[in-house]
């Protein structure tokens, strides 16, 4: 049920055909910049997300709150960054207090973002530009206001009584863990209306929905049919390893929770080809990949241990953290993919670390207590690292180089900050920040109005970090990030290609090559130096005797691989991507133009 | 794992005149050898200054073996130089036919040689890439092209030829034992058997009769040497000035994971060769003979005195078990699945020693072999005293790295660094289940003992004065 209508047509400074015209009520049309999804499958392989918190990214009706008709006017700036996928964070009407992960009501649009017709604009909008749109679906459980709780706790015997997972005590299922720890004591709260207890694996006001009736799995299928229809290109499915409870169990990655998303992903794939499942699964590699199921599950899971990992690799200043984990790390299966991120809307988790690698990170990168959040870290990237750029630029490298589709989190492009005197984990959901101008330039809406306050930190706030300065300053982050984006679409071997980590004496050096394992694609060489001091590393290219690494940003072309061990010097938290060309140096030099005594070759 | 005797077709003992001057043309090359027995070198390249050369003995064939016939041949040749028993692989071309160098090889030839098969030029097939992957394959009797070859070390003891990145191949150069096994590899195996797995898979023995002469083990792709990651992380703390828990490049969970690593060792060791009873006193008796030589003075200082009486007259039973006997942080080295020991003396029973380990004992003075002589019967806490004294090491070489106008506190920082991963490591060590078996349950003597052969180790380092 559409809420209620709104036009979109009081947006500022844009001018939306499709507003003129009248909302579309046709799906989404795909235009010459983006094939439809049944066409290109794999689309998701190669893609790089943005991850967009609607409520902080532009306000677009001048009442304190970012929204749908905010977002649609600011595609171009997307389109401008080079990002190819959008994953929103929840839209549906909810009384959100936990960030809309508590909904209330699945076939609608928050009131505060706009109508489901704003939505379907954006798509088009989004579409039109090259750029796919995937949303959270909770499956896991609703708020406590939604009308099927309302209904299933009014009595033990109504319709909906057995949509919910209610029992008489609250000693069941003692074996599953409390999610957060800090603010729940246990998955159990008492209902004095029903006079039974509910389960819920997160905060007490969102009840798990009871998967066992099939009237629920029908209910969530007709919500997937619904939003597919208007035109999403996927889900990204949240807190999928709960969904099932069972005795004896932890009651996570159970393996009806299996079936369901497979029972899930057949409907797309009869329906929707081509539209994506993005598991929000945070456990072990071994583990989460099984959410790819035997190519019937989930197209993307996120990698939750890599992240607070790469954190490690450089403050230990050695690539054992991040070595070890892909190690252990399963390959996806054909036709799927990891989802790698630095951070995201939520605390820097570190569920999947050691408590002693939990305390060394604490230690490292929250000295604030109030920087901790429940099991993790609130903190932005650029905070985490005292803004040093050239670090900020390594571990952008390494998200984008590793094997997965990289997630950037709105405003990290930016590389801004973060303010963790706001509560929970609203100190990363600041709004973005668009111009030096009155809040930021994210709302004409009056300071007191805003949901949050926009930085005004002297060193993060919006007066020194904002969109508009460092698109006009060529040397910005912001530059910095679209140019590896380019790179990252020029090079297919990024998405599928094949990865090996070079064998190199030096522990601060992370070498590694992409490449096509048909041999049809590029093949890339990529150096990073994980340590603050300048680092000589040899590596040993035997495999590439003869061909040639061009530097890819530059296209410099470097001496030949030899059978003597390549050596490279990095300047601190360098990265360096090669091209290896092959096919015998004299032509390459004539296809680059390289004169060997111009380079320094001597006459 | 395979035990591989390749092709045991001898050479006529008729033409073990001619191979014998092969040997000496090639020995002549070996800087170890050309000058002198107490010459130094390595791949680091490091070489004694030496410049008077020392006679070398002649040398004398014992046993040759064709391991492929015909030309491009390869033989294998064992033999006497002076005290030592030797092996090495020649190459033999026909005139004209294209070699395959290696990297910074010695193109020259050794000179010729022939046999029913006519007239060769012959190498030092170590150094040729078309000879290593044959000398390979008639090791492992696989007949898959391995990929590309280099040399990741070249020492007296053994030459480690790494293929792909996926294996390597040990050739012993020097026989510890003539008519024995490599004790190294001895190690090796038996603590593959127990089930030791902080090691370098082996993958096929090379053995002629009782001898060893090589081993082909898996390649530890990724890694790293402990030397080098410790001083990772003492770079990093140098240059923070933070005290060493608060600093990112901490070392103390490395430390930990080698102290389990060690005391792995010793249960395996301890179930792969057994135990005898140990002598606290004769241990004592050891270290203060060890010791005198170089330092007399150090006997007299009380602290020291009372704790070498303490162990001479200590009741508690102790055991002794086969030790490794060279253990420090340049033979471990850091995978992606945790630290593995490289090596087992005297050497060549795995991959890469790492060039700090050369480094090492050139500025300890001693030769290419271990500190202490292999295989003994000694208190497990030997290689923990070794360890430790590797800490201390890398710490101090990691100071002297700095600016010697850096602040003092470098120094403090050494000996912090030093004292929490000594912690770490032991703490570790002692935790590890079983470990009660082998070790004395006495915190006082474990330290004594401990700290006696970690003077004893530090005497070893020092060159006598004499």
């Amino acid at each position: 049920m559409p809420g209620p209508a709104r036009s979109s047509a009081t947006v500022r400074g844009m001018s939306l055909a499709a507003d003129a015209a009248g909302v579309p009520d046709h799906p989404p049309a795909y235009g010459a910049r983006l094939p439809p999804p049944e066409d290109d499958p794999l689309w998701f392989t190669r893609a790089v997300f943005y991850e967009v918190f609607i409520r902080g990214f532009f306000d677009g009706n001048d009442d304190g709150t970012g929204d749908l008709p905010g977002l649609t006017a600011k595609l171009d700036y997307l389109q401008w960054l080079g990002v190819d996928c959008l994953w929103l964070l929840p839209f549906y009407p909810s009384p959100l207090r936990d960030g809309g992960y508590d909904i209330s009501d699945y076939f609608s649009v928050h009131p505060d973002y706009g109508t489901v017709d704003d939505l379907r604009t954006l798509l088009h909008q989004a579409h039109d530009r090259g750029i796919r749109v995937i949303a959270d679906l909770v499956i896991n459980h609703t708020s406590d206001q939604h009308p099927w709780f309302v209904e299933s706790r009014s009595s033990r015997d109504n319709p909906k009584a057995d949509w919910y997972v209610w029992n008489d005590d609250d000693q069941r299922w003692p074996e599953a863990r409390v999610v957060f720890v800090d603010v729940e004591r246990s998955n159990w709260t008492y209902d004095p209306v029903r006079e039974q207890y509910y389960w819920h694996r997160f905060y007490a006001f969102q009840p798990d929905l009871n998967y066992t009736n099939p009237e629920v799995q029908e209910a969530i299928l007709e919500v997937v049919r619904f939003w597919l229809d208007l035109g999403l290109d996927g889900f990204r499915l949240d807190a999928v390893p709960f969904l099932f409870q069972r005795d004896g169990t932890n009651g996570e990655n159970l393996p009806e929770t299996h079936a369901l998303i497979r029972r899930i992903r057949a409907e797309l794939d009869k329906g929707y080809p081509g539209r994506i499942l993005l598991a929000e699964a945070n456990g072990w590699p071994t583990d989460v990949a099984d959410y790819f199921g035997a190519g019937d599950e989930c197209h993307l899971c996120f990698h939750f241990p890599l992240m607070p990992r790469l954190f490690t690799a450089v403050r230990r200043e050695q690539r054992f953290p991040i070595t070890e984990i892909l190690a252990q790390t399963p390959a996806a299966p054909a036709g799927a993919q990891w989802a790698i991120f630095l951070r995201n809307h939520d605390e820097l988790t570190l569920e999947m670390v050691s408590e002693e690698e939990r305390d060394y990170l604490f230690s490292e990168y929250a000295r604030d207590p109030r920087m901790k959040r429940h099991m993790g870290i609130g903190r932005r990237l650029a905070p985490l690292l005292d803004r040093d750029r050239q670090l900020a630029e390594l571990l952008f490298a390494l998200i984008l180089s590793l094997p997965g589709s990289p997630v950037i989190y709105y405003g990290d492009e930016l590389l801004m900050g973060d303010n963790v005197y706001l509560g929970d984990r609203d100190s990363v959901r600041t709004p973005m920040q668009w111009t030096p101008d009155r809040n930021g330039g994210f709302s004409r809406a009056d300071f007191a109005q805003l949901y949050l306050p926009p930085s005004m930190d002297p060193v993060y706030g919006f007066a020194a970090v904002n969109v508009e300065a460092q698109q006009r300053d060529p040397s910005s982050f912001l530059h910095w990030i679209r140019k590896m984006l380019g790179v990252r679409r020029e090079f297919l071997v990024f998405g599928t290609g094949d990865f090996e980590v070079l064998t190199c004496a030096n522990p601060s050096v992370l070498a590694y090559v992409r490449s096509d394992p048909d041999g049809a694609d590029r093949t890339v060489l990529c150096i990073h130096n994980l340590s603050r001091f300048a680092q000589p590393a040899e590596l040993h290219l035997g495999r590439f005797e003869g061909a040639r690494p061009v530097e890819v940003l530059g296209r410099v072309p470097f001496p030949v691989v030899g059978a003597s061990p390549y050596p490279v010097t990095l300047a601190p938290y360098d990265h360096q991507w090669y091209e290896l060309v092959e096919g015998g140096p004299e032509a390459i030099d004539t296809e680059l133009g390289f004169d060997p005594g111009l380079a320094g070759g001597g006459p | 794992m395979t035990i591989s005797e390749p092709r045991a077709v001898e050479v006529p003992a008729s033409l073990h005149g001619a191979l014998a001057e092969l040997v000496a043309a090639l020995v002549a090359r070996e800087p170890w050898w050309s000058k002198g027995d107490g010459a130094q070198a390595d791949a680091a390249g490091l070489t004694d200054t030496d410049p008077e050369p020392a006679e070398l003995p002649t040398p004398v064939v014992r046993s040759a073996d064709v391991l492929q016939a015909g030309r491009p041949g390869l033989l294998s040749v064992v033999a006497d130089v002076g005290d030592a028993t030797i092996h090495r692989v020649l190459g033999l071309r026909a005139p004209g036919e294209e070699s395959a160098f290696l990297p910074d090889a010695d193109p020259a030839p050794l000179g010729l040689f022939d046999d029913t098969d006519g007239l060769a030029i012959v190498f030092d097939a170590l150094t040729d890439a078309s000879f290593c992957l044959a000398l390979l394959r008639a090791v492992t009797g696989a007949d898959d092209e391995p990929g590309p070859v280099r040399r990741a070390r070249s020492g007296r003891d053994h030459d480690s030829l790494v293929f792909d990145d996926r294996l390597v191949l040990t050739v012993f150069k020097e026989l510890p034992d003539a008519d024995g096994p490599h004790p190294g590899l001895e190690m090796l195996l038996a603590l593959d058997r127990v089930g030791f797995n902080h090691l370098i898979a082996p993958r096929a023995v090379w053995r002629r009769g009782s001898l060893d002469l090589g081993v082909v083990q898996d390649y530890p792709a990724g890694s790293t040497s402990g030397w080098a990651l410790a001083l990772t992380s003492l770079r990093d703390l140098y240059a923070s000035g933070l005290p060493p828990d608060q600093a990112g490049g901490d070392f103390a969970v490395e430390a930990k994971r080698l102290g389990t690593m060690t005391a792995r060792l010793h249960l395996g060791l301890d179930e792969a060769f057994g135990r005898v009873p140990g002598d606290p006193g004769a241990w004592a008796d050891t270290v203060a003979s060890v010791v005198r030589p170089v330092e007399p003075d150090l006997l007299d200082d009380p602290a020291v005195a009372a704790m070498l009486d303490d162990l001479r007259t200590s009741t508690t039973r102790c055991l002794a078990i086969r030790t490794h006997g060279d253990l420090h942080l340049g033979l471990v080295i850091r995978t992606d699945i945790g630290w593995l020991l490289a090596d087992f003396p005297p050497g060549g029973a795995a991959g890469e020693r790492s060039a700090e380990d050369a480094r090492e004992r050139a500025a300890e003075n001693r030769p290419g072999s271990p500190a202490r002589t292999a295989p003994v019967f000694r208190s497990p806490l030997v290689d923990v005293a070794d360890m430790l004294w590797s800490f201390h090491r890398v710490a101090e070489r990691a100071a002297s790295e700095r600016a010697p106008s850096e602040p003092p506190e470098v120094a403090a920082l050494a000996r912090a660094w030093e004292a929490r991963n000594r912690r770490a490591y032991l703490s570790a060590y002692l935790a590890t289940p079983g470990i009660g078996g082998i070790v004395p349950r006495v915190p006082g003597l474990v330290r004594s003992l401990v700290a006696a052969f970690q003077l004893e180790r530090a005497a070893l380092a020092r060159p006598s004065p004499a």
